[in-house]
């Protein structure tokens, strides 16, 4: 914006590996500028606690209408998956806080160690994910092929649940609670890839060395993200493996 | 909307007219690319417009088949299909993103003595969320159109053999084109107000952009979501709203209304903005009850979120639900009727100029009367079973959409198009055209609140012979009210060509939009503002600054 | 896009005989009365009277200001700069929220009226079946079922159990005052008591798709003498003849929206040429149709017709432009009315 005649603030790399940061030149200050990035993605994480909220309204409604459904639902999943999820989830929590850590403190090697971990971290979810669903897939509770086979009228069988000689055969429209299951994990499933995608992004601005004491709001926002991607796990797994 | 970009372009300004945001660099991509709020607020104007006019023409198509009892031009299915553009353009691509995407995104910043948005990547993006979710809904109609009703209501809409899944995309983008514009304000009026600027010398428009943006940002996702598991539905049959797999269509009603009845505070909130800033401009007064007016803005923003449940009580929800829902809805007039007295008041005594905004206030004032004050009638639970879902309720939803958001909108852009673009237009065409639409507007909808009493269901291809005349009477209004809106396009675009120029200061205006140059130059404020007296303060008006044309 | 804005005459549906219209009440705004609901009455004008005050009062202000108060030298200044009065303030916050108040506890009042039926509107229950797009009636104690037209007591409490097979639909009768939305899996029920002998229209009043519009009943509200003698039941088939006109009858209830008698094809096939006569006997005509996925050709004869309005997916029409139609089942349909349509049917081969 300089044919304007405006000169931005600059903030000084720390080090000879780091590049300067240019505040947008419509900020006065560094200060104003993180505050005003951060407020608008505290908006943002609240939105999309929201659009899970509309999910997890969804799944109390059906709770309460076919508690047999869910009940037994509930016991065809493998808690012992979910809960190693779970923990991996949160190990790479504290990986991505160590990393938003280093950044501020401009350790640039011990940043990318740190993302990089929980990228594996995120993988590692996924792998279990991919055994997870294979099952459901064995089982019949939600064959992926037929996913997107039209609605048989006739017999009102849906092609994608084809539970015969299991408990979920018995209970009462049993499909509801693996379609909730999988609405809910895939949307999270996605969640989890998108910030693995953005931590990927933020690493190459670490190895550039654009992140650094005087400048590490975007690492911070990635960081708060991937909490975020946390704490929405932490809800689903006891109400899909636990709480039936 | 590109095509409408060279003709500001083609015209490069008076010569002496000083370096602008219109002026400072030309092109396709410095336009595409253009970061700066002004200019992204232009392209929103033009976008909304050409929604607004398509969702326009649909609806005169929509009025010209009512005018015989059997319909006159189409089949039942494909009327049901125009009726659903009507409100699905109208809703989404115009009501909702109009006012804060053009005039909140043209004016909020100037007004806080800000140099841009905060986010201004975000705001672009929001613009271009915007775009692709018009692509879509467009889409849709190629792909065959869709004829669910703007509600979307389930199961019909699950099993219709229509573009649904298309025209539900459009609405998640649509949403987070929402989303982001509400959250980038809100960050902008908490961190970028002009030193000096606290939050009670904040023009009342800024308040008002203020509370929808809380609004999109807190309701908006759970239409996201549900719009979604519609799209989830129809493609791999979830059964959470359909009865055929145990679902629960009446849960859908929640969803949908749990956004969609705050989003009509999302709508008519900006338009309450518009006109307290007219009101007092045009009547040289301070606004009387600035303060309460501001609450009143909040006040409406939280209620809103408790009433959803008042478009359904006929669908046999709890006496305790319906007896809360009820109670809120009275709740929520106090709030609105507030706001209509003190406007009322603020004119009361002013130096009142009969312009063209000023009129087009006047006419608000007078619609949105009567808008609100039928909600009252609708609130009633025992009235509202006998008038739910009729023409009345058409007709009080027009009455506040049409006639109050949409004329806020007009009386907005005829207020502030001399300070966007510098140039004036016609008055004595705007005040006939005001005039016009006033009349024709009425002429619409009077007759729908009447035979909406009588019993005339709304969404009907066909009807039973009595309601003929009131038909006819309503179709005779549409035509007019689209020759008024006619006239108010050509007059105004006709401006750019003839470049008349506008005074410094065309109004009178004292709040910071009005204390830059005419039009502003793309950083806004050669020097950063500072604000040292109280909102409104018309003793520090440069009167002659009303009488100096722009050089 | 051009085609979309022609009408195409086979898909008008149009409710050609609809009750004639209800008189207006007193004020003109509201169908006379035809149910003990007054209060809905009452709190509408009662609300109506309160606007008109309001809305005269308020643009009365604007016009007075505008006269008085509008700006004759460009640098007037206003002639009062008062920004707030905190005791107006207060009353034009205190009164509205009384009278609102008023109005929500009466209409709260009476929507507990509506929402709970009295005993005796419960031991005279009536069932109303919705679907795209028909009502189906079914009476208290009696086997009969009508279509689109439903009869009543007058002077008796009525209790209407709704029903929708498909999508959410709306029970509509503006001169009773009561609305109920009908909705797929959920039990929901209406009452009133009429108090006034006539035709009422019944419309729909949630949107249904295609024909929502005309989705319409009439209800006729008689004197206990007139409803004892079954005015929904007049089917007689002694003779082939009266079976024949009985059948038409029927026929012009729940057929004719899409059946033609004259060879226009519809949304299904038309009836003329179904049979043909030869000599005393009446033969079916050859028709296409798809039975477990395979094509075939049949004949038409009784048991075909049976069966097609019984379960009319069993064996499905495959000649255009039909095929993609499907045609609501009727499975609850007496054998004498099946019979009574075939025959129905069948005359149309007669003469002519």
């Amino acid at each position: 914006m300089s044919h304007d005649g405006h000169h931005s603030v600059v903030v000084p790399a720390p080090g000879p590996e780091f590049v300067p940061h240019t505040v947008a030149h419509h900020f006065d200050t560094p200060v104003q500028e993180f505050q005003a990035a951060k407020l608008g993605f505290w908006l943002f994480l609240a939105t999309e606690i929201l659009l899970f909220g509309g999910l997890f309204a969804a799944y109390f409604y059906y709770h309460e209408m076919y508690p047999e459904t869910f009940k037994v639902g509930g016991h065809q999943l493998d808690w012992k998956l979910g809960a190693l999820n779970t923990t991996v989830l949160l190990a790479s929590s504290w990986t991505m806080a160590m990393g938003v850590r280093s950044a501020q403190t401009s350790q640039k090697q011990k940043t990318l160690m740190f993302c990089g971990l929980t990228v594996l971290g995120a993988a590692a979810f996924m792998v279990v994910k991919f055994f997870e669903y294979s099952a459901k897939n064995e089982h019949g509770f939600i064959v992926f092929k037929n996913l997107f086979a039209p609605y048989d009228e006739a017999t009102g069988q849906l092609a994608w649940f084809q539970p015969h000689g299991t408990e979920m055969a018995n209970v009462p429209h049993g499909h509801m609670f693996f379609a909730i299951y999988l609405t809910m994990t895939a949307i999270h499933g996605l969640h989890v890839i998108i910030g693995a995608g953005l931590i990927v992004w933020v690493m190459k601005g670490v190895a550039k060395g654009r992140f650094h004491s005087g400048y590490f709001l975007p690492v911070d926002l990635v960081g708060l993200y991937w909490h975020l991607v946390d704490l929405i796990w932490i809800f689903l797994f006891p109400l899909l493996y636990l709480v039936p | 909307m590109t095509t409408n970009v060279p003709v500001i372009d083609a015209h490069p300004a008076v010569p002496s007219l000083p370096k602008n945001y219109l002026n400072c660099s030309a092109g396709f991509m410095s336009w595409a690319g253009t970061l700066d709020h002004k200019r992204i607020g232009l392209m929103y104007l033009i976008g909304t417009g050409i929604a607004f006019l398509a969702g326009g023409l649909f609806a005169l198509l929509v009025r010209l088949h009512l005018w015989e009892p059997h319909g006159m031009l189409f089949s039942n299915e494909t009327y049901n299909q125009v009726f659903t553009l009507h409100g699905a353009f109208m809703v989404f691509l115009f009501v909702i993103p109009a006012i804060p995407g053009s005039l909140g995104n043209m004016v909020m910043p100037l007004m806080l003595g800000a140099k841009d948005v905060a986010l201004p990547r975000l705001n672009l993006l929001s613009f271009y969320l915007w775009i692709t979710g018009a692509v879509l809904a467009t889409l849709a109609i190629i792909l065959g159109g869709f004829d669910t009703g703007w509600t979307f209501y389930t199961p019909y809409s699950l099993y219709t053999d229509q573009a649904v899944v298309s025209i539900g995309l459009a609405v998640f983008t649509l949403g987070f084109s929402s989303i982001f514009t509400g959250l980038n304000f809100i960050v902008t009026v908490h961190k970028l107000r002009a030193p000096g600027l606290t939050w009670f010398r904040m023009p009342l428009f800024v308040w008002a952009i203020y509370a929808t943006s809380i609004l999109q940002v807190l309701a908006t996702p759970v239409l996201g979501i549900t719009v979604l598991l519609v799209a989830f539905e129809r493609l791999y049959h979830i059964g959470i709203f359909d009865p055929r797999l145990g679902g629960d269509p009446v849960l859908f009603e929640h969803f949908f209304w749990f956004y969609s009845h705050p989003a009509v505070y999302i709508m008519v909130l900006p338009a309450f903005g518009i006109i307290s800033e007219l009101v007092s401009v045009h009547s040289r007064k301070p606004l009387f009850g600035y303060k309460l007016i501001a609450f009143s803005s909040i006040a409406i923003a939280i209620i809103s979120f408790l009433v959803w449940g008042h478009h359904m009580f006929t669908s046999g929800q709890s006496t305790y639900a319906m007896f809360a829902f009820s109670f809120l809805t009275f709740f929520v007039a106090i709030p609105t009727a507030i706001k209509e007295f003190s406007w009322v008041a603020t004119i009361w005594k002013g130096s009142i100029a009969l312009n063209s905004p000023m009129l087009y206030t006047l006419a608000f004032l007078i619609i949105f009367a009567i808008g609100g004050l039928t909600g009252v009638i609708l609130g009633s639970l025992n009235v509202d079973l006998h008038l739910h879902d009729t023409y009345f309720v058409v007709a009080h939803f027009h009455y506040v959409m049409m006639g109050s958001i949409a004329l806020a909108f007009f009386a907005g852009l005829h207020h502030w198009w001399p300070k966007m673009f510098g140039v004036m237009y016609d008055e004595t065409l705007a005040k006939i055209a005001c005039g016009i639409i006033f009349v024709g507007f009425n002429a619409t909808f009077i007759p729908q609140f009447i035979m909406g009493s009588q019993g005339m269901p709304r969404r009907y291809a066909t009807y039973v012979p009595e309601f003929a005349g009131y038909h006819m009477a309503s179709t005779c209004g549409a035509m007019l009210l689209g020759c008024g809106v006619a006239l108010m396009v050509y007059y105004l675009v006709a401006s750019l060509l003839q470049r008349k120029p506008a005074m410094e200061n065309q109004w009178g205006g004292v709040t910071l939009d009005w204390q830059t140059p005419t039009p502003p130059p793309l950083e806004n404020f050669h020097t950063p503002p500072k604000v040292v007296h109280e909102v409104y303060d018309y003793s520090t008006l440069d009167l002659h600054s009303m009488q100096r044309p722009i050089s | 896009m051009f085609a979309l804005l022609t009408q195409d005459p086979a898909k008008i549906n149009y409710v050609a005989d609809p009750a004639k219209a209800p008189t207006l009440d007193a004020f003109g705004q509201l169908p006379e009365l035809a149910s003990t609901f007054g209060h809905v009455d009452g709190l509408f004008y009662f609300t109506y009277a309160v606007c008109i005050f309001f809305f005269v009062l308020i643009v009365g202000v604007l016009l007075f200001s505008v006269v008085k108060y509008h700006r004759k030298t460009f640098d007037q200044p206003a002639a009062s700069n008062v920004t707030h009065n905190t005791p107006l303030e207060v009353v034009w916050t205190v009164i509205p929220l009384i009278i609102v108040m008023v109005m929500f506890a009466w209409g709260f009042d009476g929507c507990m009226d509506m929402h709970y039926a009295p005993h005796a509107a419960s031991q005279n229950q009536f069932k109303a079946t919705a679907k795209q797009w028909s009502w189906t009636f079914n009476y208290p104690n009696d086997p009969s079922q009508s279509f689109n037209e439903v009869w009543i007591p007058v002077d008796k409490p009525v209790q209407f159990v709704l029903e929708s097979t498909d999508v959410l639909h709306a029970f509509y009768m503006p001169s009773m005052r009561v609305k109920r939305d009908v909705i797929p899996g959920r039990l929901q029920t209406v009452w009133f008591h009429p108090k006034k002998e006539g035709e009422f229209h019944l419309f729909c009043a949630e949107y249904c798709g295609d024909d929502h519009s005309r989705m319409y009943a009439k209800v006729h509200v008689v004197k206990q003498s007139v409803y004892d003698t079954r005015p929904w039941d007049q089917w007689k088939d002694a003779t082939p003849a009266e079976a024949a006109a009985s059948g038409e009858s029927l026929y012009k209830q729940i057929c004719a929206s899409c059946h033609s008698v004259n060879g226009t094809p519809s949304v299904g096939p038309s009836w003329k040429g179904m049979f043909t006569k030869q000599g005393e006997n009446y033969v079916g005509r050859q028709r296409e149709v798809v039975e477990g996925g395979a094509k075939k050709t049949i004949t038409v004869d009784d048991a075909y017709i049976t069966e097609s309005i019984q379960k009319p997916d069993q064996k499905k029409v495959a000649e255009e432009p039909y095929v993609k139609n499907a045609m609501t089942a009727f499975p609850t349909l007496e054998e004498r009315k099946i019979k009574g349509l075939i025959q129905y049917m069948k005359s149309l081969a007669d003469a002519k």
